[in-house]
């Protein structure tokens, strides 16, 4: 016979809410107690007979209005500022009324359209931020793989410079770096972000260092923001007018005087 | 205190749950008019206590002020409703003694609609709402411990008792219990 600690326990099963163990317990009973399957069984059509034929009844359409009209008597008169606009006019009243209702939603759509906008700048900078610095990881990992790392070598700032700037259209900071084990192997065209770049090419100990630079009218001088993409490490930065952007796999300390030096080159004019 | 943002907020939440509050208090008070005034007495009441709402348990939250409305209406208009009959005989017992030619599970599938509605109605108040509160609204022991105030363990035996005197009052051959608990349900509703 079963005790009434049990018939919970079973009813607590076909409800799934027994804890693991006690579900496993049942379950494991159920493949020898045929009481036991019977009752489980028995559960079970209760409760699939009575979700599908018992009374679930919904509020009549009558007492929806009750609830709407209660709850807007009880809004009109709650609140203080509601008090003003009942010695009004009518009309006047109505409009009012209006405007209060509608203010809340016409403040929420601003703020979420404001919202919507504020993120898609933020998105659309830091997809840009992302697509130039994938485009200067490519064009650093092409030069390096392929035969094609300068297209005028020359250690001679005095060459690259004019080569550059003529087929560019602008006539970026040729420099060697200030930097001891630096080496400058010549200049490349290049491009990317939507536009031809100069690309300084250096080699610093065994590692290629690309120095890319385009103008960038109307950018104030920035800071070089720092960033690893894929094994490299990259850093960008407005400076005299021009964008730079410098990319290598040094090591971080090395990498850190390269940039200085790429800048203190820059600034030399 | 309340401002505007306030009835709007409790429109938009407690609202959607306007059938499961009806849907219980009509179970719990059995006419259509009453439990329209329960209902609506329920929102007033719970418009004041709008601190304890949230959006994630409304529904319970709700439902607990419906019940405890209806309580208030039940002890006024029905006294008689709220008295527990608690059988302390296991529910399954008048089960074994009631089936011996079909299987319980076969004669349950083949009551119709009336049938179950008479039962649901038949059952004591207590057992009946936390009933409808699982069959019909699907809610968990905990989220039903906390509408009818009870602790978890008393909703389980109730929940288990509910059940047993509705496979009786399914089960040809059931026992006379529930008919006598009918009979006086049936006085109640004519007042």
């Amino acid at each position: 016979m079963m005790t009434t600690g049990e018939a919970w326990k079973i009813d607590a099963f076909v409800d799934g809410e027994l804890d693991l163990a006690g579900q496993l317990e049942i379950e494991q009973r159920l493949e020898h107690d045929e009481t036991l399957r019977q009752r489980i069984e028995s559960l079970r059509a209760l409760r699939e007979t009575v979700r599908e034929k018992a009374d679930r009844h919904a509020a009549p359409a009558r007492l929806h209005e009750r609830m709407t009209a209660m709850l807007g008597a009880a809004r009109r008169e709650a609140p203080a500022p509601r008090r003003a606009a009942k010695s009004s006019p009518p009309g006047w009243t109505q409009t009012l009324d209006q405007w209060l209702a509608w203010r809340p939603l016409v403040a929420s759509t601003a703020f979420v359209t404001l919202l919507a906008v504020a993120l898609n700048v933020a998105v659309l900078q830091s997809s840009k931020q992302d697509r130039l610095m994938n485009e200067a990881v490519a064009s650093h990992v092409r030069s390096t793989v392929g035969q094609h790392l300068v297209d005028v070598a020359s250690s001679d700032q005095h060459t690259v410079k004019p080569f550059l700037s003529q087929r560019l259209g602008f006539s970026p900071p040729v420099h060697e770096l200030q930097l001891p084990g630096s080496v400058f192997l010549g200049g490349r065209l290049d491009y990317f972000d939507g536009r031809p770049v100069a690309a300084l090419v250096y080699r610093q100990g065994e590692h290629v260092v690309n120095s890319f630079v385009w103008p960038d009218s109307g950018a104030s001088d920035s800071a070089p923001e720092f960033a690893s993409a894929r094994g490299f490490r990259v850093a960008h930065w407005s400076q005299g007018g021009m964008r730079h952007c410098v990319i290598s796999d040094v090591n971080r300390k090395e990498f850190q005087d390269v940039v200085n030096a790429v800048r203190s080159s820059a600034t030399a004019g | 205190m309340a401002d505007d943002a306030d009835w709007r907020r409790f429109q938009q939440v407690a609202m959607p749950h306007l059938d499961a509050a009806y849907n219980l208090a009509l179970w719990l008070t059995r006419n259509a008019d009453d439990a329209q005034d329960v209902v609506q007495e329920a929102l007033l009441r719970a418009m004041r206590y709008m601190g304890g709402l949230r959006l994630e348990s409304a529904r319970p939250w709700l439902l607990q002020v419906v019940r405890h409305t209806c309580y208030s209406w039940l002890k006024e208009n029905r006294p008689a409703e709220q008295v527990l009959l608690d059988d302390p005989e296991d529910a399954w017992r008048d089960l074994a003694a009631s089936s011996a030619n079909e299987p319980p599970a076969i004669a349950i599938r083949k009551a119709d609609r009336q049938q179950i509605n008479d039962a649901i109605a038949a059952l004591p108040v207590p057992y009946r709402e936390v009933f409808v509160l699982r069959e019909m609204e699907d809610l968990s022991y905990n989220e039903i411990a906390r509408i009818a105030e009870i602790p978890i363990g008393t909703v389980m035996s109730r929940l288990a008792r509910a059940r047993g005197l509705m496979r009786t009052a399914l089960t040809p051959g059931g026992r006379p219990v529930l008919r006598t608990v009918a009979r006086s349900a049936q006085g109640g509703m004519s007042t």
